[in-house]
């Protein structure tokens, strides 16, 4: 039902944005929600404090994954190490994993895994935290990041990118297993830092 | 019968042993493929690489060769411990796949040992068997 509903939304939004687009011409990426008044705070790999003031300013993407998940996050975070290739050296790119199995994923088996990656903390944030939080801003997101314990893992989750600007406002989300709607994140990011 | 229909039947005959023989041996190779992509791809990738420094490759791994006698169990069982490949060392732990038959786990690994420019020896059915009896 959720996922019909955030189907509608989107439908609606990119409906009303290409109205837009055909009567300036101008080449922006739809508003397709907002997270402006979300509040949060979770820890990330170094146990650093993260919270909506720690994107300011930034452009960021973010996602739900675990660490020991056997499905599709393995494919995700290989597809967001692309992301994370392509702007290494941009200040103005956050990357933001939350995890949505805390009890496990402790800031040290986080540090571990974005060790192994060898990714830079400051640049692409994985945070743990209250599991109700997690699913309440997931839910903000609009990403569904329900439980299913009849999931392989036990928790089950869409494997969306979601495209954030500087205004906290949602622009865009894109399958993060394939790599076709990566590439497309890729550039609607580069458009969106040239808005 | 007459010998004209012999000399039709004889070669259509053996040509369609031929042709089962060949969709035999190969739907046991294309098992392993099928195997892999379900159990094994999501982490291990389609190309055997494997997660930067979080999962191992299979592909061009040092270990199928070091850990030859103890692929059954790991196939079957998973690992908690740390492992090393090709020099590095991966925290991530495998989950088991219990539910593989022992013919199964010679199928799936038998793919990943001639795959991805993988010139390891294939190990028989009965390999595979000795192997899943002695796992820790």
């Amino acid at each position: 039902m959720k996922a019909k509903h955030f189907l509608y939304l989107i439908a609606i939004g990119l409906f009303v944005v290409s109205c837009e687009n055909s009567k300036t011409g101008s080449n922006k990426l739809p508003v397709l929600g907002t997270v402006e008044e979300a509040q949060y705070q979770f820890v990330n790999q170094d146990s650093a404090e993260v919270s909506p003031k720690t994107f300011e300013n930034k452009i960021y993407v973010t996602d739900f994954f675990f660490t020991t998940c056997p499905t599709i996050c393995p494919t995700m975070k290989q597809q967001m190490l692309r992301v994370y290739e392509e702007f290494e050296n941009n200040e103005n790119v956050m990357l933001l994993s939350h995890t949505i199995d805390p009890q496990h994923d402790t800031v040290g088996v986080l540090r571990t895994y974005a060790e192994g990656l060898g990714i830079a903390s400051d640049k692409w944030m994985m945070v743990t935290g209250d599991k109700k939080e997690i699913f309440d801003i997931a839910a903000k997101y609009m990403v569904s990041a329900l439980e299913d314990e009849s999931q392989p893992g036990g928790l089950v989750h869409s494997g969306a990118f979601v495209l954030i600007d500087q205004n906290k406002k949602i622009r865009g989300y894109y399958d993060g297993t394939k790599e076709m709607e990566t590439n497309e994140l890729i550039d609607d990011m580069k458009v969106l830092l040239n808005e | 019968m007459n010998k004209k229909t012999l000399t039709i039947l004889g070669p259509a005959l053996v040509g369609l042993v031929v042709v089962l023989i060949l969709l035999y041996s190969t739907r046991a190779t294309d098992q392993g493929a099928e195997l892999y992509a379900v159990h094994c791809q999501s982490c291990h990738m389609e190309n055997g690489q494997g997660l930067r420094g979080v999962i191992p490759p299979v592909a061009k791994a040092d270990y199928l060769s070091i850990h030859r006698a103890e692929l059954a169990c790991l196939i079957r069982y998973g690992a908690e411990n740390p492992m090393v490949v090709n020099g590095k060392t991966y925290q991530q732990a495998m989950p088991g796949n219990e539910q593989l038959t022992e013919t199964d786990i010679a199928n799936v690994l038998n793919y990943v040992l001639k795959s991805w420019g993988n010139e390891e020896k294939p190990l028989s059915l009965q390999e595979v068997q000795n192997q899943l009896e002695a796992c820790d």
